[in-house]
């Protein structure tokens, strides 16, 4: 993370350093990946040694739908935090409603592959070691995604009330840092579990 | 919202409310401080009935239930309640203050995070009173302060009593790694005009490492956490080897954190030895790039170093050589510290003030606990000796030994600057010696019954085992070091009281929390300063002759 | 900085903004710690948590938002002027060399790797005398090292050692290169706190460094090693390597400390005679002035 602060002072008068809340978000990614990086692990570790079924070969379908929802929020919210810097508050609006409408088709896509596995498959997280490392994974993944949802949202009505204004931009900035850390995020989970783990 | 309500100073409930509400980072800091010693106490008081226990052999003063009990929350409770929190605590209260900003980066995420670290302490210690009451099936937690499962799972320990340990270690993972963040913000966000990364007091910049590594190790541990609490909970197979689950999996992950873990424990006394050292041997530390530069090493190595703590497993000759190779290596870093630490002191006009002789006191125990350290690194000894009473007394004299006796230090020299009295010098001597003699008593002989076979966690040995001598000596070494607790305990209430008036600065130091007001101000610098070299404090002194001359 | 520059022209200090103390947080942890407690307890107790999170996580929220709430606290405005006033210790005459870092002058790091280098070159030779004297091969050295990184060769027999492997050189050179390097560059961190006669320190310090690093780990690493291992042939090895790295690193400059800066200048320039006596004392290393 120091890498990021690498600044050069030719005097004393220019001092700047970098943003906080820039930097407590590099902290909170640096952390959740950890977490994360467990959970990959034991997801890999436990490919392919559950004791019964099924199997993810079985029952998992590629979400190529709502992987392209999540992906492309990441670059409407890059527009909102953009519009918002150039004042353009209706715009901001715009892109963040846009943002949230495919971060909840994607939530909504989880949920209904979630109920059919649950429903159809019978597989849940007692089942077998398949069932416990997915649902954790994918649950803990789908957690980040509401928790970012809900902030999205609040960022939302704000702007549609006008409280908000170019002044504010540094702190969409640092939660769009956050929703492209869960975009990138599910690259992961979506290579390791989807197409490595079938 | 900007009130201009002046604090009132009255009834118990205006002070309490005052320290609730509060979001400045000296009180947190003492808050964090006060609520580690009250830990300390308890886990001291622990150790203490472990060691009655362990005197003589064939002992029954406590059951081995009870035993169990108590080692368990020893452990835990001294690694995640008094060392975490006191070391944070002095990190809260000394950044801002050494880097001459007004409060932390995130005042509000500061108070969240004492908070959650705190009622996670009240929780684990609840399950003394409420785990049987309402379940029946044990009380506090016996699992050990490593937890291997299988006996964590639900057949091996029913009822509640596991889950208070997850949990309430749980909730204060969440607290440290606020913390951690915090401290990272503060250290590369707020720092005062003209305080380059390269002019950061050495003890600021080892915090900002701790941190960062605390990010990198503490969340494993609460990945791990939440994998136990859906097996426990939600019948999840992740540690069920019933199910094909793994139990060293759980070895890996907890070791992930576990080993950083000391890391994370011994840089801030590290840190604190950065800034006692120079300025009772009256010179500049020896070597401030190396230092850095040191710490960031030992940083890197120790992510890759957790398996030897499972050599006794049977990880192969590959793992077992790498680990070897790279437990190995960390021990150039840190030789590297001890030898600037030698070389600052080295030709300087040393003064054998309490913080100093604890600090001379670290610097010989922690040779020795790294020379032991080396000697465990190699694989075959550590099968040899691997879960006797050697590790004990080997880990104990890096936990003691170093981390504890630079804490002791850090309390003498900055309770001036937080109370604006000195410590009596007379009574921190005698807390010293006494705690020298004892810590050597347990610690040096606590390796002797370790040689001879003596494995950790048994509640009794019989007689005609050779170790009831030693052991009677190590239990009597305990009683020694509680005695030069109680003492030091006395000199902080007494000193607050009766102590010599300090003012701003009473060791005539350099860095930049010395130029305020003992005790600071809220708001701690009326002006924020502005800093020209590393020792801000020197150049202001010696105009004549200042540090940015040589920098 | 966002407290103070702001606010700095305001009225000549009389107050600073200072974040307003708020109960929320600590409200926050205590449900987030209450929904965890009733995990262990009973349900009311996490749903009473619940509700704490969510009205703390709201209020919090009101209190940074749309701007963070922030209280004056009136400024005491007495100026603390540092000053050496000793209150606890008398005042030590000043130092004239006070930030005395020794040794004045020293070598650079990179001299250790180059004697670490030049140092596996020479040990080369008594290595093979070794192999051709007492086993009359010229790989017998070089197999028993490189015996270390395979695994399968623990077993295997001396004439098999003395027998060329490809890729038992391969793994030699790569092994001997790797500790040759640590050992140097051991060395050269080491060489500032004895840079004063390389030689012999060299040829103290490497065979201690090798026979360190090796004996400790050469059971597990490579147990053949360990089985065969000479001594009386590994130390003068290891001495070879000493001198050598020594011999080439007395041919490197020296470079100066930062603590010859903080000399005086007469020192500096050499006229005083002033320096060797004060390093001797001090003992760096002798001034060649």
């Amino acid at each position: 993370m120091s890498t990021a602060v690498a600044v050069s002072h030719s005097t004393e008068d220019d001092w700047k350093q970098p943003s906080r809340g820039m930097v407590g978000m590099a902290c909170l990614i640096a952390a959740e990946s950890a977490i994360f990086i467990i959970f990959v692990i034991a997801y890999i570790f436990y490919t392919g040694k559950s004791l019964t079924g099924p199997t993810p070969r079985e029952v998992l379908d590629l979400p190529i739908f709502s992987t392209v929802c999540l992906l492309s929020s990441s670059i409407t919210v890059h527009f909102a935090v953009h519009q918002l810097r150039a004042g353009k508050i209706g715009q901001c609006s715009a892109w963040l409603a846009g943002t949230v409408l495919l971060g909840g088709i994607f939530i909504g896509s989880t949920a209904k592959e979630w109920y059919e596995l649950i429903y159809h498959h019978g597989l849940t997280i007692r089942t077998n070691l398949f069932g416990t490392t997915f649902y954790s994974l994918v649950g803990l993944h789908a957690s980040h995604v509401i928790a970012g949802l809900i902030m999205l949202s609040l960022a939302l009505i704000f702007s549609l009330q006008g409280k908000v204004n170019a002044h504010h931009a540094e702190r969409l900035e640092v939660l769009s840092v956050y929703w492209h850390f869960v975009d990138a995020v599910w690259v992961v989970v979506f290579t390791v579990v989807y197409v490595l783990g079938r | 919202m900007a009130t201009h309500t002046p604090r009132r100073h009255g009834g118990v409930f205006d002070v309490l409310q005052e320290w609730i509400t509060t979001v400045d980072h000296k009180k947190i800091g003492l808050m964090y401080i006060g609520y580690a010693l009250i830990f300390l106490v308890v886990a001291g008081a622990e150790a203490l009935l472990m060691r009655v226990q362990l005197a003589v052999p064939n002992n029954h003063f406590v059951s081995p239930q009870t035993f169990n009990r108590l080692f368990t929350m020893h452990g835990t409770t001294m690694v995640f309640f008094v060392g975490m929190p006191i070391l944070f605590g002095f990190g809260n209260y000394l950044i801002p203050l050494m880097i001459g900003a007004r409060d932390m980066a995130f005042p509000r995420l500061n108070a969240f995070s004492f908070w959650i670290s705190a009622f996670g302490g009240f929780l684990l210690y609840f399950s003394y009173l409420a785990g049987s009451g309402l379940y029946g099936a044990g009380t506090a937690p016996d699992v050990g302060w490593f937890a291997y499962a299988p006996l964590t799972s639900r057949v091996f320990s029913p009822g509640h009593s596991t889950d208070y340990w997850t949990l309430s270690v749980l909730l204060s993972g969440v607290g440290s790694i606020g913390t951690a963040l915090n401290i990272v913000a503060t250290a590369l966000t707020m720092r005062c005009r003209g305080m380059k990364l390269s002019r950061m007091p050495l003890l600021v910049w080892l915090y900002v490492v701790t941190s960062c590594i605390a990010f990198i190790a503490v969340s494993p541990l609460t990945a791990a956490q939440i994998m136990l609490v859906i097996d426990r909970y939600l019948g999840g197979h992740f540690f069920d080897t019933q199910a094909g689950g793994s139990a060293v999996l759980w070895m890996h992950f907890f070791w992930i954190f576990g080993h950083p873990e000391v890391y994370i424990l011994v840089l801030p006394a590290f840190a604190f030895a950065n800034e006692i050292i120079p300025v009772f041997s009256r010179k500049a530390i020896f070597g401030y790039p190396a230092m850095v530069a040191a710490t960031v090493a030992i940083g890197f190595i120790s992510m890759g170093v957790w398996a030897h703590h499972m050599f006794t497993v049977g990880l192969g000759p590959e793992a077992n050589a790498f680990f070897t190779f790279s437990t190995m290596v960390i021990a150039v870093p840190t030789g590297i510290k001890i030898f600037n630490w030698l070389a600052t002191m080295w030709g300087g006009s040393i003064r054998f003030a309490t913080p100093m002789i604890f600090s001379i006191g670290f610097l010989f125990q922690f040779l020795i606990a790294g020379l032991t350290g080396v000697m465990l690194a190699a694989s075959p000894f550590d099968w040899q000796l691997g879960n006797s009473y050697f590790v004990v007394a080997h880990f104990h004299y890096v936990l003691v030994g170093a981390i504890l006796f630079m804490i002791f230090a850090a309390f003498y020299f900055w309770y001036p600057k937080i109370t604006g009295r000195m410590m009596s010098e007379t009574l921190g001597k005698w807390h010293f010696w006494l705690f020298v003699i004892g810590f050597h008593m347990t610690f040096d002989f606590m390796h002797v019954p370790g040689l001879l076979g003596m494995p950790r966690r048994i509640y009794t040995y019989e007689a005609d085992r050779g170790w009831g001598g030693w052991n009677m000596i190590v239990s009597i070494g305990a009683i020694f070091q509680t005695a030069a607790t109680l003492i030091f305990v006395y000199n902080l209430i007494r000193s607050y009281y009766k102590g010599e008036e300090a003012g701003p600065d009473p060791w005539d130091a350099w860095t930049l929390e010395w130029s305020t007001s003992s005790p600071p101000p809220s708001y701690n610098f009326a002006e924020i300063p502005t800093v020209h070299s590393r020792r801000p404090l020197w150049d202001l002194k010696h105009p004549d002759d200042p540090d940015t001359n040589y920098e | 900085m966002r407290y103070a520059m702001e606010h700095k022209s305001e009225a000549g200090h009389e107050a600073v903004h200072m974040p307003e103390p708020t109960a929320w947080p600590m409200v926050l942890a205590l449900g987030i710690a209450l929904i965890l407690t009733g995990m262990v307890t009973n349900v009311a107790v996490s749903a009473l948590g619940l509700i704490l999170t969510v009205a703390a996580s709201y209020k919090w929220f009101r209190a940074v938002l749309p701007e963070e709430a922030h209280e004056m606290v009136p400024v005491r405005v007495d100026a603390i002027v540092p000053a050496s006033s000793r209150k606890s210790i008398e005042k030590l005459p000043v130092n004239p060399i006070h930030r005395k870092m020794v040794p004045v002058e020293t070598f650079r790091f990179t001299t250790g790797l180059k004697g670490g280098i030049a140092g596996g070159i020479a040990m080369i030779v008594p290595a093979t005398l070794f192999s051709v004297l007492k086993f009359h091969s010229l790989w017998y050295a070089m197999n028993l090292m490189a015996a270390g990184g395979f695994v399968s060769w623990a077993h295997e027999s001396n004439a098999f050692l003395a027998q060329f492997h490809m890729e038992g050189l391969l793994a030699a050179l790569a092994i001997h290169a790797v500790t040759s390097l640590l050992v140097g560059s051991l060395y050269g961190a080491m060489l500032p706190m004895f840079p004063r006669w390389p030689i012999l320190t060299a040829g103290f310090l490497a065979p201690l460094l090798w026979t360190g690093l090796l004996a400790s780990a050469l059971n597990v690493v490579s147990p053949i090693l360990n089985e065969r291992i000479d001594w009386f042939w590994f130390i003068p090895s290891q001495i070879a390597f000493g001198l050598v790295a020594g011999f080439v690193v007395n041919l490197q400059a020296r470079v100066r400390t930062r603590q010859f800066q903080a000399l005086p200048f007469a020192l500096r320039a050499g006229i005083h005679g002033g320096l060797r006596e004060q390093d001797e004392q001090d003992s760096g290393k002798d001034g060649q002035q």
